[in-house]
Formats: C-alpha cells, structure tokens, sequence
C-alpha cells in the first residue's frame, strides 16, 4: 500500500473506535488498544473521513507553526501508513 | 497495588454445535443447567467496566447457543467494553446479524477448520465450513470488523499454501493464523494434531510470504507452536496480570485451562466481586509477581518477558504447576517436549477414514485418531 496522498480520507478502520477516558484516551481494536497523546492523538482526532490528508496537514501545520512544514508532512504520513498496515486507519 | 485487568473472556456457555478436535476447552465441561443468567452476566461486564476492563471476548463453547447473546453484548457494550465475538456462525443469520451489530458488536471472528470442505467438516466433527463462507459474505455487508481465525496442525498444514488465497476471498481485515496449543481436547488428540518439524518450517515461510504480499489489506497475527520454540509463550501475558476469565458457571479463572490444577480453588462470581477476586483471592495471587518461582525461572532475564510459561502446561507435562514450563528449552523437565517432538517426527500417518454419515459413525472411523469435542452432560 502506498502512503496517502493529499485527496486521501484518512479514518479509523472497522472495528477500530476510541476509548478511554478523557485523559487517557485510547483507539480500541480487536485485539488491543493503543493510548494516544499529543501529536498522534491530534492526528487521529482529525481522521474523521472528512477532512482530506492535506486539510489535516494544513491544520497541524498551523498548530505548529514553529516546526519546519515538510517535516510535519512527512512524519504524519508515516505515522499513518505505519497504523494503516496494522488495520487500525483507513485512507 | 495490582493494576486492573484488561480484558475479560467470557465463556458464556460450553455448549457447540461443532465437535473439533483441537478445542481447548476443559474435558470436564460445564453443564447447561449451571450457566450464570443474563442478569448475572450484567453485572459480571458492569463491573468489568468500572474496573477498567477495555475489552470483553465472548466465547465458548458457541456463544450463539446462548438465546440471550443480543441482549449481552448490548449488556457489555453499555458497561464501555469492547465486544468481540468469536464464534463458529453456526446459528447466526442476516437477521440475527443485524441485531447484534445494532445491540453494538465491534468485532466478529469465525473459526476455520480448513479451506477444503470436506477436511474442515472432518476435523469440526460438524458439516459447517459452507455456511461459514455464506456467514462470511453477509458480515461483509454490515460496517464490522471481521478477522477469521485458523488453527492449524498436523492434520491441515498441508493444505495452508491454498487457504490463504482462500481467506483472502472472504475479504476479512484480519486472519489469525494460530498452531493448536496442547490443552483440552487438543492435549487429549495431541498425537494426531502436532506438526513435524518441516511441515512448520513451510508454514513459517508460507505466512512470512503472505504477511509481506497483503500488507495493508490483509493483517495476519500468527501464534506459533510453544512445543517447538525454545522459550516458552508469555501465557495470558503473566498469570492474572491482565486477563481474567469468568466460565459458563461464573468461576473467575486466570487462563482457559486453570481447572485442572490440583488443590486449587477458583472463586465465583455469584459470591464475590470481580474486584476483590481479582486483587485479593487466593487463587489469583497465586502465581502472580515472581515469589513462587523455582529455578532456572527465578534468576532468568527472561522472567519478566514469559513469566515462567504456563503453569497448567507444567502441571500437565511434568506433573507439577510450579515447574519451569517444560516448553522452555532451559526447563528441567524439557525432554517431555522433546519427546512429544520426536515421535512427531518419526511416526508415520495412516490414511483419512471415509466420510461418515452421522457423529456416531464419525466418532467411531476416527476413534483411534483422535477423540471429538462432545457436550457438557
């Protein structure tokens, strides 16, 4: 699979929702669960099947606005292809 | 302080449709009549949720045999958990389907016996494996998660090359590909279902090959065999560290097998919270944290990674639940293994018997093979 390119619609895979509490929140899958903070929990909280791959870029490039933009880009495209293999996103 | 379990596996009854011969279930079943209520299930998943439990697996024995299952998993689903189902679909239809989907089922899983009929209706014991496929094309038409499960042994590897493309037309996001391990029945039928040595190593590069070309479409969790690996498996990620199992009659038990260790006494729900059963009974500290351990366990790196091994495959090999696991290549006890791998080696296979007409008849062609999974009385 390739990684997402900017048209993408990055969202949780079936069978893969949030859980948690509050200030543990965590994305339940079959056979585990995985707790999200900061960067990678504000991704995912963005992979909603609405926003495309660059409008979620766009915003946490934003949200960032110290860090260099290609960096951002790249690691987040990373981030998802590496859960996309693991069936917990779709894109 | 102890931390909370993660997830609950519910064995909501031990009855099945299916009699297959690597089932782990205990031999001495439990009976209809003891089954724990709805209500009591209720409270078993309220509590799991306040306890931070994340996920209840429900199974069997057939979860579906259980005419309430709807109203569980909607139960389960309410207290926060993860439901998820693993089932052989024999009694479920579109309807039924749908209703657990809407009661809020996360995840379904159904059992393969094989990719060929007539060699997975002969290990099942049941003539399943076609409504299985029908089962599978309609779970592909509700918004769930499906992953289909395959034990594998002596008996199917052979075939494993041809059921990958086979899983793959059942279009699931996950197969667990699992060897049979040596409990229950398996322990019982163990003879007939343990691999050689070279049908594993084709298995091995057969799933590493499949793992690398369905990257991305297909996820393939696979358990490999403990008898052939030289340290053992971290069996139920550590005794009452993260998992607990309530059984049909409401035992709370560490693991699937822990029946059958002697001396042992296994609280129930319907007299005690799961709360302080799993903090403060006798049974869960048991073999907990690293106090009980013997040597080589005791000053092995090792240890917080396998916790030992199993202590009911000690108890069942060497006669003793404190052992080292005698799967561990460091085990005193090891040569048990190594014989059980031996004679796999070196004993030759008869034919398949001739399809039978009835369990009975099938019971009897196979009765020197193996012994079929049969009811709680």
């Amino acid at each position: 699979m390739a990684p997402p390119t900017d048209a993408s619609l990055p969202r949780l895979a079936p069978g893969c929702r949030w859980g948690g509490t509050e200030e543990n929140r965590m994305i339940l899958f079959p056979e585990g669960a995985i707790q999200l903070q900061g960067t990678g929990r504000q991704v995912l909280e963005r992979c909603d099947g609405q926003r495309t791959f660059s409008e979620i870029i766009a915003e946490l490039q934003k949200q960032f606005g110290a860090a260099d933009p290609a960096k951002i880009r790249a690691d987040i495209s990373v981030f998802l292809e590496q859960l996309q293999k693991k069936r917990i996103v779709d894109y | 302080m102890v931390s909370n379990p993660l997830a609950l596996i519910a064995e909501v009854t031990h009855r099945c449709p299916l009699h297959c011969v690597y089932c782990s279930n205990p031999l001495e079943l439990a009976s209809a009549e003891s089954e724990l209520s709805t209500a009591e299930w209720t409270s078993v998943f309220q509590q799991c949720g306040k306890l931070g439990v994340l996920h209840a697996h429900f199974t069997g024995g057939e979860p579906l045999a259980r005419p309430d299952l709807t109203e569980l998993i909607a139960a389960a689903r309410a207290a926060g958990l993860y439901t998820n189902l693993i089932t052989s679909g024999v009694g479920l239809h579109e309807q039924r389907l749908q209703a657990l989907v809407e009661a809020g089922l996360d995840h379904i899983q159904i059992s393969f016996q094989d990719s060929r009929e007539e060699a997975a209706n002969w290990i099942a014991g049941a003539k399943a494996h076609a409504h299985k496929i029908e089962l599978s094309r309609a779970i592909r038409r509700h918004k769930i998660a499906f992953t289909v499960n395959l034990v594998v042994h002596r008996q199917n590897l052979d075939h494993l090359e041809e059921m990958i493309p086979f899983i793959e037309q059942l279009n699931p996001e996950r197969v667990e590909i699992a060897h049979a391990q040596y409990y229950g029945w398996a322990l019982a039928n163990r003879a007939a279902l343990l691999p050689t040595q070279s049908q594993l190593e084709r298995a091995v590069a057969i799933v590493a090959d499949a793992e690398k070309r369905l990257a991305g479409r297909i996820r393939i969790d696979s358990v490999v065999p403990d008898y052939y690996a030289k340290f053992p498996k971290a069996c139920m990620g550590g005794w009452g560290r993260r998992l607990m199992l309530v059984n049909p009659s409401g035992k709370v038990l560490p693991c699937h097998a822990a029946e059958v260790l002697p001396g042992m006494t296994f609280e129930n729900v319907r007299d005690k919270s799961l709360e302080w059963i799993w903090q403060e009974s006798t049974s869960f500290r048991k073999f907990r944290g690293e106090d009980w351990m013997p040597e080589p366990c005791r000053s092995c790196e090792r240890r917080t990674e396998d916790f030992g091994g199993c202590r009911c495959q000690a108890f069942l090999l060497a006669g003793d639940a404190v052992a080292t696991d005698p799967a561990c290549s460091l085990a005193p006890s090891h040569s048990i293994v190594e014989s059980a791998v031996h004679e796999a080696n070196t004993r030759a296979d008869g034919a398949h018997p001739a399809p039978a007409s009835s369990f009975v008849q099938l019971q009897k062609l196979n009765a020197e093979l193996w012994s079929y999974r049969t009811n709680p009385e």
